[in-house]
C-alpha cells in the first residue's frame, strides 16, 4: 500500500517534468505553497501554454527529390518496345521473364520489381504514373538541372525563390511555423523564399539542448524565451515564439517512440527515417502543407544491376518506404498526396560499365486518394533512334510544370497558380480528381 | 552637396600643402559625434560592421589608438598575423595552384579511373553494389598513387576560412572576402567546379577586395571556378574562319568516324572515350548561362536596364572564354602541352594562368551590347571590354553601392547613402577603399537607426561567439558543421546569387533555436576541438553568485550596450535557479500535504535526476554565457 502510493506519485512527479503540465501545476502549486519571488512570466507562460489553433488539419503535398536522377526506363520499363533490348542488352528485363516478376501495367509498361509494395496502389487506382517527364532544358547536369526543377524556371537560374516556397504562399492563408518543412540539414532549393519553411534532419533535435543536463536545458529555455519575450526586435521577438511554440508542440509527442499505424514496417534507412518523420508531423496537426524528403544513390553509371544489384536495391528502399507511409496515413490518406521528382533520366542505351549515363526523361509517381491513378500518362513514341533526342535519350514529352502545377493547384487547392512557375503558360496535365 | 564637400576637403587639404596619393583614402572623418554617440559606442559599431566580432578589451585598444587609425590599418590589412599563418601552414592547398589541385584532390570518379589507368585496379573487379568493397578499392589507389579525396580539400577550405575569421587581424579584409565571394558565388555543390574554389577565394576574390572592382569582375570571370560554376566553359560558337575551315576539313570526319567505332567499344576506355564526346556534344553552343548572371547579379543587377538581346549577345562576346586542359595524362593537357607559342598562336589561343581562350570557338560576328557595336574581330579583348563596360555603368554603380550599404549599414538603407556611394564609385572607378570610406563618412552609417540592427548571419554569429569569448579552436571544422546546422553551409550554396543578406533569410524557427543551443554548447565545453576559459575570462575572477555572474559576462560579451533589461529579466531565472525544482516540490507536496522530511528529498531526487550537483551546475557561469550568447541581443551588430 504505501509503496503503491509511492509509485503513484514517482509517476505524478515524472508526468510534472513535462512541460506544459508542469507550467499549469507549477503554478497553482506555487499558489498553493505560497512562496514568493517567482517571475511573472512564468505566471504568464503558464498561462499560455494551451496549444492554440492556428494549427488545424491541413491537405499536405509531400515531394520527394529522387537526388542523381533516376532511371525511369528502368523503372517503368517500356518493356514492349523491340529497341529496348538492343539499346540495353544485359539490362534488359520484360514481364515475360519467368524469374524476377516484372509487373505488367498496361501491356506496354512494367514496374521493376522492387517497386511490388507499390503496386496494388497503382491497380487500386490511387498511384498514377507520368513517363517522358522532365525539363525543357536540356542539360545534363544534375546539378543546373535539379537547380531549374526546384526554382521552376528551366532558363533562369536567377530565380530566388524555389517552386514549393511559392506554392506555400498561394495557399492563401496564414503560414505557421510548420507550413513547409524539410527532412533535410539545409533547405532544399525548392523552399527557398520568403515563406517561412523549415529544414531539419531530426525532429528530437528541435529542442533546447544540454547534454547530460536536461533540467538545466529547461531553465536555459524559459531564459531564452523570457529574452525573446521582450527583444525590441520584431522579427527575433516573432521567430522566438514561433521557435517555443513549435517546440512545445514537439515536445507534446514522444517522437522517439512514434508508433506507425496499421503496423506499417519503415525499412531502417534514411529515406524511411524522413517519411516516418513527415507521417508523425502530420499526425500532429501542425499545420504542415508542404513536406520535402531526399532519397539519394539514382545516379547509377556503373553495374547498375537488373533484379538484384544497386538500382534494385535502391529502388526497393524507396517502394517500401513510401509504401510503409501509406499505409502509416491510415485515416488522414484523404488529406496527403506524395509526388516524387528526379532531375532527369539516363541514357536510352547502356555503357560499356553495365551502367547508364546521364540523359533526359525520366519518370514520376504521384501517390493519393485523389489522383485519377491506375494509368501511366505519357505521349512517348517509340525508342527507336529517330524518335531518341539526340539520337540517344527518351525525349522529354510532358513539361515537369504541367504534373506540379496540377497537383500543387488540385491537392493544395491553390488560390491560383500565377506566379507558381513564372514564365510558363503550358497546360497542366489532369491528375487530381474534379 | 556630397561632391562639393570633398572637393573643398580635398582643396583644404591641398592647401595646407600635403598632397596624398588619393584623395579617398586619406579622407576618413567619421560623424558619430553628430549623431550622439560616445568614442567607445562608435568603436563597437565599428567593429560590428567591419569585424567578425568584438574581443573583449578591443573597444578601449581601438579608442586608444583613435577609430580612424584603426580604420587605416584596417583598409591596409598590414597587421602581422603570425599565429594564425603558422597554423594556416598545415594546408597544403592553400600552397598549391589549380593544376596542382587537380591532380591531388580527386573525386571518387576520378580516383578509380586513375587506379584503372595505372593498372592499380581493375576495370572487372569495380563493384557499387558492394559499397565497402568501392571504399576498399579507392583506399588502394590513394595509398599507391598518392592522390586525396577532393573531400579533404574542402576540408582545408572551410577551416581556413574559419580560422582566418576568428584570429586574422586584419579583420575588414576577413569580412570583404566573405562578402565578395558571396558577391561572386561558386559552390562545392557543383562538381565540375568544386576543385578549383580553393584558387578562386584565394587568387580572383581576395586580392582584389580593397581595390577596383572591374579587376576582381575581371579576375572571377577568367577562373575556371566560375567558368565551369556558371557554364561559361562550355559556351561556343562556330561563326569563326577557323571553324568554318575546321568543318571542311575530311580529316575531321574521319576522325569522328573513329571515335565513333571506339564508342562501340564497351571497355573502360570506350565508356571514358563516351563520356568526352558526351561532353563535346554538350559544347555544340551558346550557353548564356554566366551572361545572364554577370549583368542581373554581379553587374547591373535585375532591374538594371539590359535585355534578354543583350544577355544573348554578351554570351556570343564571351564564347571561347574556358578553362586550360590541367588533368595530367589527359588527352587536351597533352595536345597543350606540346603547343609551342606560335602555333598557340596560329590556332587562336590565348592562355592565361588557368585561363584558356579558343578562338576557333569564338563567335567573330559583329554584337551590339546595351547599344554599343563591337566589331567581332577583337577576339579575347573583345570580352573583357565588354566586362569592362558593365563594370563602369551607372547600374552597376548603383548596384554596388546598394549592396554594400545593405551588408554594412542596414537592412533597408536611406537612399542619401545609397546615393553618395554610388557617387564614390563612379568617380574612383568602383574603388572598394573608397567606397568603405564613404561609407563611414555619411552620417547615416551613424545613425541611431543602423546601430544594432543588422542580425548576424550564423557564421558571422558563431564567428563573434569564438572571439567574444576568446575561444580555443582546434578543430573549425566542428564550427562549419554548427554553422550547417544554423542554416549557412558556407561554400556550399547552390544559387549564383549567395546567401541572401537579409534577417528573415537567416531567422527561422529551427535556426534560431540552434543558435541557443550552440550557445550552450560552447560555453558548457560541448563542441569537440573548441575550448573556452570562461574564468580566464573573467580575469580569473570567480563571480560569487549568479547576479555578479550575469553582469559580469554581459559587459564582456556585449559590451556597450544597455544590457539592464535582460539582466534584470535574467536574474530572476538565475536567482531562483532551482524555482523549478522547488516549484515542482512544491507541487507534488501541494498533492500530498501528509509528505514528510524524507518523502520531500525523494521528491526532489526524483525532479532532478538525482543530481547531487544539480544546484551548482545549473548557476554555472557556463550556463550563463550560453544564455547570453543565444539571446536575442547577441545575435545583432
Amino acid at each position: 500500500m504505501q509503496l503503491e502510493a509511492k509509485n503513484l506519485q514517482h509517476k505524478k512527479t515524472k508526468q510534472m517534468i513535462h512541460r506544459r503540465a508542469f507550467m499549469k501545476s507549477g503554478a497553482m502549486a506555487l499558489f498553493a505553497a505560497g512562496f514568493g519571488g517567482v517571475p511573472n512570466f512564468i505566471a504568464r507562460a503558464a498561462e499560455s501554454s494551451k496549444i492554440i489553433p492556428p494549427y488545424k488539419r491541413n491537405k499536405v503535398l509531400i515531394c520527394i527529390f529522387q537526388r542523381g536522377a533516376m532511371d525511369g526506363l528502368m523503372a517503368v520499363s517500356p518493356f514492349a518496345d523491340p529497341n529496348l533490348k538492343t539499346l540495353r542488352p544485359t539490362l534488359y528485363m520484360s514481364p515475360a521473364q519467368t524469374q524476377g516478376g516484372m509487373l505488367d501495367l498496361d501491356g506496354q509498361f512494367a514496374l521493376h520489381p522492387s517497386l511490388q509494395s507499390l503496386s496494388s496502389y497503382f491497380t487500386e487506382g490511387r498511384m498514377g504514373i507520368v513517363h517522358g517527364v522532365g525539363s525543357p532544358n536540356n542539360t545534363r547536369s544534375h546539378f543546373d538541372a535539379q537547380d531549374f526543377m526546384e526554382s521552376g524556371t528551366p532558363f533562369n537560374k536567377g530565380t530566388t525563390s524555389g517552386w514549393l516556397n511559392r506554392a506555400i504562399g498561394l495557399t492563401g492563408h496564414e503560414a505557421t511555423p510548420f507550413s513547409a518543412v524539410s527532412i533535410t540539414n539545409a533547405l532544399p532549393r525548392s523552399l527557398y523564399g520568403d515563406k517561412e519553411a523549415l529544414a531539419i534532419s531530426n525532429l528530437q533535435d528541435f529542442a533546447i539542448q544540454m547534454q547530460g543536463n536536461p533540467m538545466a536545458g529547461n531553465m536555459a529555455a524559459k531564459s531564452f524565451e523570457s529574452l525573446y519575450d521582450q527583444t525590441s526586435n520584431q522579427l527575433l521577438n516573432k521567430t522566438g515564439k514561433e521557435s517555443f511554440e513549435a517546440m512545445r508542440i514537439l515536445k507534446s509527442t514522444d517522437i522517439k517512440n512514434y508508433q506507425p499505424a496499421n503496423g506499417a514496417v519503415y525499412p531502417n534507412s534514411p529515406f524511411g527515417n524522413s517519411l516516418k518523420q513527415i507521417a508523425t508531423l502530420i499526425k500532429m496537426d501542425v499545420g504542415m502543407e508542404v513536406a520535402f524528403a531526399e532519397s539519394g544513390g539514382w545516379d547509377t553509371h556503373f553495374n547498375q544491376g537488373t533484379v538484384n544489384g544497386a538500382f534494385a536495391r535502391n529502388l526497393r528502399d524507396f517502394s517500401d518506404s513510401i509504401a510503409a507511409f501509406w499505409k502509416d496515413m491510415g485515416t488522414y490518406q484523404d488529406d496527403v498526396t506524395v509526388m516524387t521528382m528526379t532531375e532527369f533520366g539516363r541514357t536510352a542505351h547502356q555503357n560499356g560499365t553495365g551502367g547508364t549515363d546521364h540523359g533526359r526523361a525520366s519518370c514520376l509517381f504521384v501517390l493519393g486518394n485523389d489522383i485519377v491513378g491506375g494509368k501511366v500518362y505519357h505521349q512517348i513514341k517509340s525508342l527507336a533512334k529517330s524518335d531518341l533526342e539526340d539520337g540517344r535519350d527518351l525525349p522529354v514529352s510532358t513539361d515537369f510544370r504541367a504534373v506540379f502545377s496540377d497537383v500543387a493547384m488540385g491537392h493544395l487547392k491553390l488560390k491560383q497558380t500565377k506566379g507558381l512557375f513564372p514564365g510558363w503558360d503550358g497546360k497542366a496535365l489532369n491528375l487530381i480528381k474534379g | 552637396m556630397w561632391l562639393k564637400r570633398s572637393i573643398a576637403v580635398f582643396s583644404l587639404i591641398a592647401s595646407t600643402a600635403f598632397i596624398p596619393v588619393d584623395p579617398y583614402s586619406s579622407t576618413i572623418r567619421m560623424p558619430y559625434q553628430q549623431a550622439g554617440l560616445s568614442k567607445e559606442q562608435a568603436a563597437a559599431h565599428l567593429l560590428n560592421r567591419f569585424s567578425f566580432g568584438i574581443q573583449p578589451g578591443q573597444i578601449d585598444e581601438v579608442v586608444k589608438m583613435g577609430l580612424e587609425n584603426w580604420l587605416q590599418q584596417q583598409l591596409e590589412a598590414s597587421v602581422p598575423d603570425t599565429k594564425l599563418d603558422k597554423r594556416l601552414a598545415d594546408f597544403d592547398a592553400l600552397k598549391m595552384n589549380n593544376e596542382e589541385i587537380v591532380n591531388h584532390y580527386l573525386t571518387p570518379a576520378q580516383i578509380i579511373r586513375l587506379g584503372i589507368q595505372q593498372k592499380i585496379i581493375r576495370n572487372d573487379s569495380l563493384s557499387n553494389t558492394d559499397r565497402e568493397k568501392y571504399r576498399q578499392e579507392l583506399a588502394k589507389v590513394m595509398r599507391a598513387s598518392g592522390v586525396k579525396p577532393v573531400q579533404e580539400l574542402h576540408r582545408q577550405l572551410v577551416n581556413q576560412k574559419v580560422l582566418r575569421a576568428v584570429y586574422s587581424n586584419n579583420q575588414l579584409k576577413e569580412v570583404l572576402t566573405d562578402f565578395w565571394f558571396n558577391h561572386f558565388n561558386v559552390s562545392l555543390t557543383k562538381g565540375q567546379s568544386q576543385q578549383y574554389v580553393m584558387s578562386y577565394e584565394r587568387d580572383a576574390i581576395r586580392p582584389h577586395v580593397f581595390g577596383n572592382f572591374k579587376n576582381m569582375l575581371l579576375a572571377t570571370a577568367k577562373h575556371p571556378a566560375m567558368l565551369e560554376y556558371l557554364d561559361n566553359a562550355l559556351s561556343v560558337s562556330n561563326d569563326n574562319e577557323r571553324a568554318r575551315r575546321q568543318q571542311n576539313n575530311a580529316m575531321l570526319r574521319a576522325a569522328r568516324e573513329r571515335a565513333e567505332a571506339r564508342l562501340n567499344d564497351t571497355t573502360m576506355q570506350g565508356n571514358a572515350l563516351l563520356q568526352q564526346a558526351v561532353a563535346a556534344r554538350r559544347t555544340q553552343g551558346l550557353n548564356e548561362n554566366y551572361a545572364r548572371e554577370v549583368m542581373e547579379l554581379h553587374t547591373m543587377g535585375v532591374d538594371g536596364g539590359y535585355t534578354q538581346k543583350d544577355v544573348t549577345e554578351l554570351a556570343r562576346a564571351l564564347t571561347g572564354w574556358s578553362v586550360r586542359p590541367m588533368f595530367k595524362n589527359g588527352p587536351a593537357m597533352r595536345l597543350i602541352e606540346n603547343l609551342d607559342e606560335v602555333q598557340l598562336k596560329r590556332r587562336g589561343l590565348i592562355i592565361d594562368g588557368d585561363f584558356l581562350f579558343r578562338g576557333d570557338k569564338h563567335d567573330e560576328s559583329e554584337k551590339i551590347i546595351l547599344g554599343k557595336k563591337y566589331s567581332g574581330t577583337d577576339g579575347y579583348e573583345e570580352g573583357v571590354a565588354v566586362l569592362n563596360m558593365l563594370a563602369s555603368h551607372v547600374s552597376t554603380a548603383k548596384f554596388i553601392a546598394t549592396k554594400m550599404a545593405i551588408r554594412f549599414v542596414s537592412d533597408e538603407p536611406s537612399q542619401a547613402l545609397i546615393k553618395a556611394l554610388t557617387n564614390t564609385y563612379q568617380q574612383t572607378d568602383g574603388n572598394i577603399k573608397a567606397m568603405i570610406i564613404a561609407m563611414v563618412n555619411h552620417p547615416d552609417f551613424w545613425s541611431k537607426k543602423a546601430l544594432r540592427e543588422k542580425i548576424k548571419s550564423p557564421f558571422e554569429f558563431a564567428i563573434s561567439a569564438l572571439r567574444a569569448t576568446k575561444a580555443q579552436v582546434m578543430q573549425p571544422f566542428q564550427v562549419f558543421n554548427w554553422c550547417s546546422k544554423m542554416g549557412q553551409r558556407v561554400y556550399y550554396y547552390q544559387a549564383p546569387t549567395g546567401f541572401p543578406d537579409r534577417a528573415n533569410f537567416w531567422i527561422n524557427s529551427g535556426a534560431l533555436l540552434n543558435r541557443m543551443n550552440f550557445g550552450l554548447a560552447l560555453a558548457t565545453q560541448k563542441i569537440p576541438g573548441v575550448r573556452v576559459n570562461l574564468l580566464a575570462l573573467n580575469n580569473d575572477h570567480e563571480p560569487e553568485s549568479a547576479d555578479e555572474a550575469l553582469r559580469a559576462f554581459s559587459k564582456i560579451l556585449l559590451p556597450e550596450r544597455d544590457n539592464e533589461e535582460n539582466i534584470k529579466r535574467l536574474t530572476a531565472m538565475v536567482r531562483d535557479a532551482n524555482v523549478e525544482e522547488k516549484i515542482a516540490v512544491a507541487a507534488a507536496k501541494a498533492k500530498n500535504n501528509n509528505m514528510d522530511e524524507e518523502g520531500e528529498e525523494e521528491t526532489r531526487r526524483q525532479v532532478t535526476g538525482d543530481k547531487e550537483d544539480y544546484k551548482k551546475e545549473i548557476t554555472s557561469m557556463a550556463q550563463v554565457v550560453g544564455i547570453i550568447i543565444g539571446s536575442p541581443e547577441f545575435q545583432r551588430k
